[in-house]
């Protein structure tokens, strides 16, 4: 029984070991940039893995979560003059209310519908957002996001430099994985196991399944809020696009790529995407070909993702 | 609200069908695609982009447009039928995520190749000469080719209907899409009906699309965007029922020329608010079948 | 406590224009076995359905302990001690077989706590191993639930049924694609299980059930054909004619 000896020790301290990775991982990298994105976009995948991975449900909404997150963000810094911290809350809460509004109506949808209904209603949100453009600059992206100096308890951080950068922003993604791994062991981790792998046994169990994805929906909001104000943070800006649709896909490819029923796979799936973004672009404008056929190969030949086929090579 | 007559209202109306003709046409592709193969089918956007591109490409080696009407669907159905046989198929069974995922990284691709061979920028895509200009319809004068949008669509519409229930094929297709067993059973080439379906859905996709491109140019993101309102249609309409597609479809046209009357800043998001209010009280859309998505 | 645990009032259930069940009228004693019978398409299935909550009638009530429960949201069933196994069965087939009964007792604890390790929650893995020992599958405890043979499955099922305590446990054709030897110990088990609470099950094959329930209904084209001990419907004319007609299977 040695790979499950050694799924348990990963387990038992994947605090440990993401900590110890987060710490190194920004001098491996060819720029500081690159690390922070696949920080955020990584948070941002296991947002919406913890609805897809971990529950089932597909949903192609997500970029209004992240969005949401990042123009909540912005809107608090930009507009009301918030303190930094204020404007991840914010972010935090942002995600979670559109996930709340999002979810109302699409739980009601089941399996395919789903996956169509949060689209629609994420486009939704991006219509919304670039019709309102006194508040979030429409079609320009809100700008002005701007962030140089981070006042921890009298202690100052200059945000501009990319290591001090990365380091906040991975604190915060430290702590998101410490929650996220506390709500995977807990009570209602048990419960979206069970909805994931039968619905109706969990109904007859006593579970509203209903509530279950609801509050599921509105967690994993959190989630991608928090993801999308670390992203303005970082950018200094919200472009429009981040609510448009091809973020959803974004999010929904990493995951797959990397592993959707594992909990480092978006991460890891999040890392090997930018990265390879990154690469292409060198050398051809059209990353997209690239990126699109070898999402393609993932579905048809490693449908577990790169993480997943890992363990299971692992587990042989 | 000055200068809202009921006359104008009236070609509004018509604006509105003729859109909500192009929605129709993508629906009925993307309901069949669903109702028979359970393939939803996230690069239908793409596909009717590439309807429009073949067109161009068509009419650049000297078709004329009513040739291109015929031969659009029909050399994009065939790419659909290649996709369908070395992309979605070794898909079945795999769960109704896979083809859906499938399809969208094959978007991706799409959209990039139309990039490469015609450039990042939009391209101009003249009305048919036989079709410009407006005709007297009676209260008013309307753009001919929208007319004729119509008219091909309700064309359209009563030829599948004909294929699919007068014709020993469309048999075939209606009791595969029922119970694949059956059809098996009777020595039936399963394959080759999903096959047959994919295309007929792909080349409905690219009608659309050339449809749509005197309207407003061919881009290689023309299809992004619709493709979201494409779902809004199917939904409303209930995944798999052609007659929803058709109601849908024409009912969404029109309440995107009627907002675009009155509050033009709201024409897209009625869509979605449309959407909206229809899950509430039927989540399963006009015609769909309830507990069919479990 | 009344002596009667459930009612059902003229419940009737149609599918469009297919009727599928006439109103029925009957009544289930407390403490007792009864087992629904008839032919297929007799509605035992649509009735068992209407029982269970998995859809509401088109007409009609359901009583249960004095209370209208008609209409009741599927999730609130346990809670009421009501409990049931499906014709399919169903378990959380990635998921080991002992936490599978797990999540089913937790449901009665803790349902959307976010924070607390699930480990935490005293007691439950302890009577959760109970019940896989009721059932007989403990040595199967820590294996997923989905790599268990189909009459192990069945089993498990029960014991996540059991879960609930319920004071009424609905099986819907528990024998199901069973091999004999499976059918047997199943069928030692409901009887074991209807000595400490009402069973009511519903099951194709009449001889089976002859022998263990105390009371059978009999349905056939969906209304009440006849109800009694096991005697009286050997006795009942009717009765004959029907399963005559169309052979067991």
């Amino acid at each position: 029984m040695l790979p499950a000896e050694f799924v348990a020790r990963c387990k038992r301290h994947r605090v440990v070991l993401s900590v110890v990775f987060l710490l190194i991982f920004p001098l491996v990298m060819p720029f500081k940039a690159i690390a922070v994105n696949i920080l955020i976009y990584g948070l941002f995948a296991l947002g919406f893995n913890l609805l897809f991975g971990t529950l089932g449900l597909l949903s192609f909404g997500h970029a209004a979560l992240f969005g949401g997150g990042a123009y909540a963000c912005g809107i608090a810094i930009v507009h009301y003059g918030a303190p930094w911290w204020l404007g991840i809350f914010a972010g935090l809460l942002g995600g979670m209310l559109i996930a709340a509004i999002i979810g109302a109506l699409a739980i009601r949808t089941r399996g395919i519908y789903f996956a169509m209904v949060t689209l629609a209603l994420a486009q939704c949100v991006y219509f919304v957002a670039y019709q309102a453009s006194d508040f979030t600059g429409g079609e320009n992206g809100l700008r002005g996001i701007d962030v140089r100096d981070i006042n921890l308890f009298g202690l100052h951080i200059n945000f501009v430099d990319p290591l001090n950068r990365y380091y906040v922003v991975a604190a915060f993604v430290a702590a998101a994985l410490f929650v996220l791994s506390r709500i995977l062991a807990s009570p209602f981790g048990a419960v979206l196991e069970a909805v994931r792998e039968n619905e109706a046994r969990a109904r007859a169990c006593g579970y509203d399944v209903r509530a279950t994805r609801f509050v599921a929906f509105v967690i994993s909001g959190g989630f991608c809020g928090l993801a999308g104000a670390l992203q303005a943070l970082h950018l200094s800006i919200v472009p429009i696009e981040t609510l448009y649709y091809q973020t959803s896909g974004l999010v929904v490819m990493m995951a797959l790529l990397g592993g959707m029923g594992t909990f480092f796979g978006p991460f890891i799936g999040a890392g090997v995407f930018l990265l390879l973004e990154n690469l292409v672009s060198l050398w051809t404008v059209h990353w997209q070909l690239v990126v699109g056929a070898a999402f393609v190969a993932c579905v048809l030949f490693f449908p577990r993702g790169i993480w997943g086929t890992i363990l299971l090579g692992r587990a042989k | 609200m000055d200068g809202i007559t009921p006359d104008l209202i009236i070609l509004q109306l018509f604006t509105g069908l003729a859109l909500g003709a192009i929605y129709v046409l993508l629906a009925l592709g993307m309901s069949l695609l669903f109702g028979m193969l359970t393939v939803v089918n996230f690069a239908h956007g793409a596909f009717y982009m590439l309807g429009a591109y073949i067109g161009i490409v068509l009419l650049g080696i000297g078709l004329n447009f009513w040739m291109c009407l015929l031969f659009v669907p029909l050399v994009v159905g065939s790419l659909g039928l290649l996709a369908e046989r070395f992309l979605i198929r070794p898909l079945y069974g795999r769960g109704i995520d896979y083809p859906l995922l499938l399809t969208f990284g094959l978007s991706y691709m799409m959209v990039e190749c139309v990039r490469i061979v015609f450039g990042t920028q939009g391209l101009p895509f003249d009305t048919p000469e036989l079709l410009q200009g407006a005709s007297d319809i009676g209260i008013g004068y309307f753009p001919t080719y929208r007319l004729f949008v119509i008219g091909v669509a309700a064309m359209v519409l009563v030829l599948l209907w004909l294929f699919l229930e007068r014709t020993p094929y469309g048999l075939i297709i209606r009791a595969g899409a029922r119970d694949p067993q059956i059809v098996r059973i009777l020595g039936i080439d399963v394959g080759r009906v999903w096959l047959v379906v994919f295309g007929i859905g792909t080349g409905l996709a690219a009608l659309a699309g050339l449809l749509a491109a005197p309207l407003q140019g061919a881009s290689p993101e023309m299809g992004n965007s619709i493709l979201a309102e494409a779902f809004v249609v199917t939904v409303v309409g209930g995944m798999g029922s052609l007659v929803g597609a058709v109601i849908a479809g024409l009912l969404v046209g029109v309440v995107v020329s009627m907002t675009s009357l009155f509050q033009p800043e709201m024409a897209q998001v009625s869509i979605f608010a449309l959407m909206a209010v229809v899950l509430l009280i039927r989540p399963q859309g006009f015609f769909g079948r309830a507990g069919l998505m479990s | 406590m009344s002596d009667i645990i459930l009612t059902t009032e003229g419940v009737a259930k149609s599918f469009g224009k297919f009727r599928a069940l006439s109103g029925i009228t009957a009544s289930f004693p407390r403490g007792k076995l009864t087992a629904i019978i008839g032919p297929n398409g007799a509605g035992k299935s649509t009735y068992f359905n209407l029982i269970s909550g998995a859809f509401p009638p088109s007409a009609g009530r359901i009583v249960f302990e004095g209370r209208d429960i008609t209409g009741t949201a599927q999730h609130r069933y346990a809670a009421l001690g009501i409990a049931k196994s499906f014709q399919i069965t169903t378990v959380f087939p990635q998921v080991t077989v002992l936490e599978n009964v797990r999540v089913a007792l937790q449901a009665l604890v803790s349902r959307f706590n976010i924070w607390m390790p699930r480990g935490d929650l005293a007691g439950l893995a302890e009577k959760a191993a109970d019940l896989l020992n009721v059932v007989g599958i403990s040595q199967h405890r820590e294996r997923l639930a989905g790599s268990l043979a189909h009459g192990e499955q069945r089993a498990l099922e029960i014991a996540m049924a059991l879960a609930s305590n319920p004071r009424l446990l609905l099986l819907d054709e528990p024998t199901a694609g069973m091999s004999p030897e499976e059918t047997r110990s199943m069928m030692d088990l409901i009887v074991k299980l209807a000595s400490e609470r009402t069973v009511i099950l519903v099951e194709h094959k009449m001889k089976l059930v002859m022998g263990i329930s105390d009371r059978l209904l009999v349905l056939h084209h969906g209304e009440l054909l006849a109800e009694g001990t096991p005697d009286d419907i050997r006795r009942n004319e009717t009765v004959k004619r029907v399963y005559l007609g169309q052979r067991e299977h």
